[in-house]
């Protein structure tokens, strides 16, 4: 090493681009061994990415057998199958970033080291993005084999009126298609997600103050629902059904980018009344973080206020159409069928949303790691630490999830009153899919305490 | 439990002072490190204590086994309180963790305070976890903050301390709970070294100064020099434990 050779060796001249791929390959491979720290923080990404990936598949082969019908109404499922598959996208995406985050987190300490040794950072960005990559590949496989075993019983699905049956298959090509796909959504995620790592490679919040988000928010947000509200208002009397599809979809956008608008504010006004009125450690320590960053929690459950928005707007359309009497011809099972792609969104996102919080809490559990062993150390009970991150996600969870139902509510009221009166099981239907969401995310949570055991069992060092 | 701290109590006579906490034949060994080797150990109420050594010599092995921590392999960690006695060493993780929030305090060392509690929230906490309620529990830590010189900066967070300040949020924290001894592993290894005497002087008068017991360990020759009896240890046993005159407590 230290004699420097006038001429450097060839292969390093000749192919400088294998070369700087190789040594951050041979990297991330030597730190991605899971022995390192624990087994959860790899087997969450894995699960995530091959859950992804299994609904993913899913989808987009029910999507294309509605390919067969040639008819207009075959458009228009064509159309609702697209929008699903979009909706999916949106918590894909939040996913891959955060297990982006927490390949990166994992190996915090040993990166450091690498840094030091004198590995520049476009080697640490590329190991990054190469383990999240590996992680995802390894997920898709697993997702391709769940998907195929999911087979049989989405076969029995039926639209519009008969089981999807083998029509439901898709050739290997289109499955490496959407697999790839996955993985390079999380190659790019990581990338994306990369950015906050370098800037902050410790990840300890040294913000100054929380930040506050403005009232104006608020004001724009009701602004917008009302206003809509009051052109659906006008409409509830139509009978065309096409100008409903229109509004409803015209409504859907403003009110969902109002969502954004509103959920943080609204989260932080929350947990500033409960930062108030937290009597226990575990109320405030729950209040503060998510008061640290509504934004930050707002993102990993947004999800699920789109997921609540959807319920609420297409089981609205659902119970309508089927409400409304037999539609003729080939609409017969339009409103069956809305309903039934209504559910299969709700299970597939919250699925999304229960791994992504997994995943998220994680990698923040390994952020702070040395903050959780003092803790630990200070003899703070573990109960009480996990109670503490178990409300920082549930409370904004029920928050989002109670007000984005509600605001579609008030967007839809006189059609969804309607509904009620006319078909009281498909609103009951939709509501017990939201709880059960909620359950999910709360298995999703609880499978990220084996991590907190494991870093306090294995404290670094040099605390 | 929450008078602030008078000046320091002068020296006394050392073996007439009730022992607080006796280590006998503490072994912990790692693969095949010796990290500590048949030790023996007694603290005294009041006493400060300065724990020496080389790297390596199984300086914070000892200090977390004396906080019950860890567990060692063999021996036993005697607490002495007004209730009884108890040895640590063979209690469950549960109480071992409801001994380390009611009797004793730690400080580390960087501040390690939760980032998104303010400096009054951070220590109130700890006698939150006690059960004490929010109002009681912030006005004992108010008035801590207050004899640590930090009146009027209840409200910061942790980005908005320095380094010494943020340490002294730390032993307000370790102290809130009158917590019996303060176990504090390198609490100036971050600091400069007028920031470090000044905080080792409000750590040696809220602790000794009281009557409590204070185990410092430190690399710093001038940290030791403050303390009433240095400890060496190397390779997991003591090599010498003096007591000196004229310090400050
Ligand atoms: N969790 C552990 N696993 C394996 N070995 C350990 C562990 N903790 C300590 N050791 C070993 O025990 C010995 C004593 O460690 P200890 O941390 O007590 O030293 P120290 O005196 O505090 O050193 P320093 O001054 O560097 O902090 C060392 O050889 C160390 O490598
Ligand atoms: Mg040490």
């Amino acid at each position: 090493m230290s004699a420097a050779p006038v001429i450097p060796a060839p292969s390093a001249v000749a192919t400088p681009s294998r070369v700087s791929l190789r040594v951050p390959l041979r990297l991330a491979w030597m730190l991605a061994r899971p022995t390192a720290t624990g087994l959860s923080a790899v087997a969450l990404p894995i699960t995530a990415f091959a859950l992804v990936t299994a609904l993913l598949l899913t989808v987009v082969a029910g999507g294309l057998s509605f390919l067969r019908w040639q008819d207009e109404t075959g458009q228009l499922y064509l159309a609702l199958a697209a929008i699903a598959t979009a909706l999916l996208v949106v918590p894909l995406i939040t996913l891959g970033g955060s297990a982006a985050r927490l390949s990166a987190r994992r190996r915090d300490e040993r990166l450091a080291t690498l840094r030091l040794l004198g590995a520049p950072a476009s080697t640490v960005a590329v190991m990054t993005v190469a383990e999240s990559m590996m992680l995802a590949a390894v997920g898709a496989l697993v997702g391709i084999l769940g998907h195929l075993l999911l087979m049989p019983l989405v076969q029995l699905i039926p639209f519009r009126g008969e089981p999807l049956g083998g029509s439901v298959w898709m050739g290997p090509a289109t499955v490496a298609l959407v697999a790839t796909g996955v993985v390079v959504l999380a190659a790019v995620s990581a990338a994306l997600g990369l950015r906050k790592i370098v800037i902050s490679p410790l990840g300890v919040r040294t913000r100054q103050e929380a930040p506050k988000l403005h009232w104006l928010r608020a004001v724009v947000a009701v602004a917008v629902v009302s206003g809509v509200a009051m052109v659906m208002g006008t409409l509830g009397s139509a009978g065309d059904f096409a100008v409903v599809v229109v509004v409803l979809g015209v409504g859907f956008a403003g009110a969902l980018g109002v969502l954004n608008l509103a959920g943080p504010w609204l989260i932080g006004v929350v947990a500033r009344r409960q930062v108030r009125s937290a009597g226990t450690p575990e109320r405030l320590l729950a209040a503060r973080q998510v008061l640290d960053s509504p934004k930050d929690a707002w993102r990993q459950v947004s999800g699920v206020a789109m997921t609540s928005f959807v319920a609420v707007f297409g089981g609205t359309g659902a119970a309508l159409m089927s409400a409304a009497g037999p539609l003729e011809g080939s609409e017969r099972f339009l409103g069956d069928d809305v309903r039934t792609g209504v559910l299969i969104t709700i299970v597939a996102s919250f699925l999304m949303v229960a791994c992504s919080v997994g995943v998220t809490q994680s990698s923040l559990l390994l952020d702070r790691r040395d903050l959780y062993v003092s803790l630990d150390r200070l003899g703070m009970p573990v109960g009480t630490v996990n109670a503490a991150r178990s409300r920082a996600v549930m409370v904004p969870l029920l928050v989002v999830s109670v007000g984005s139902a509600l605001a579609a509510v008030v967007v839809v009221l006189p059609l969804a009153g309607l509904a009620l009166i006319f078909a009281p099981l498909s609103v009951a239907v939709i509501l017990g899919c939201l709880a059960g969401g909620v359950g999910l995310v709360v298995l999703g949570l609880r499978a990220t305490r084996p991590v907190l055991a494991h870093i306090l069992r294995t404290p670094a060092s040099a605390l | 439990m929450t008078t602030t701290p008078p000046d320091p109590l002068l020296p006394r006579d050392h073996a007439t002072v009730p022992v607080v906490l006796s280590a006998r034949g503490l072994t912990k060994t790692y693969d095949a490190t010796h990290a500590l080797a048949d030790l023996s150990l007694d603290l005294r109420a009041g006493e400060s204590v300065a724990v020496m050594g080389p790297s390596g010599g199984g300086k914070t092995t000892l200090l977390h086994c004396l906080a019950g921590i860890i567990t060692p392999d063999a021996g036993q960690v005697v607490l002495h309180t007004g209730r009884g006695t108890t040895d640590i060493a063979r209690l469950s993780d549960g109480e071992r963790s409801a001994l380390r929030r009611s009797t004793f305090g730690f400080v580390f060392q960087q501040g390690l305070l939760i980032p998104e509690l303010t400096a009054l929230e951070n220590v109130a906490v700890a006698l939150m976890l006690l059960g004490v309620d929010r109002a009681g529990a912030e006005h004992s830590a108010a008035q801590w903050l207050a004899a640590l010189g930090l009146g009027g900066m209840e409200d910061r967070r942790t980005g908005q301390l320095s380094g010494g300040q943020a340490q002294r949020v730390a032993i307000a924290r370790a102290q809130v709970t009158g917590a019996a001894v303060i176990f504090a592993d390198e609490p100036t290894g971050a600091l400069d070294s007028g920031t470090s005497a000044e905080v080792m002087d409000l750590l040696l008068r809220s602790t000794t100064g009281t009557g409590k017991t204070l185990v410092v360990v430190t690399h710093d020759d001038d940290v030791a020099r403050r303390c009433a009896r240095t400890v060496r240890l190397r390779d997991g046993r003591i090599v010498s434990d003096s007591l000196h005159a004229g310090a400050a407590a």
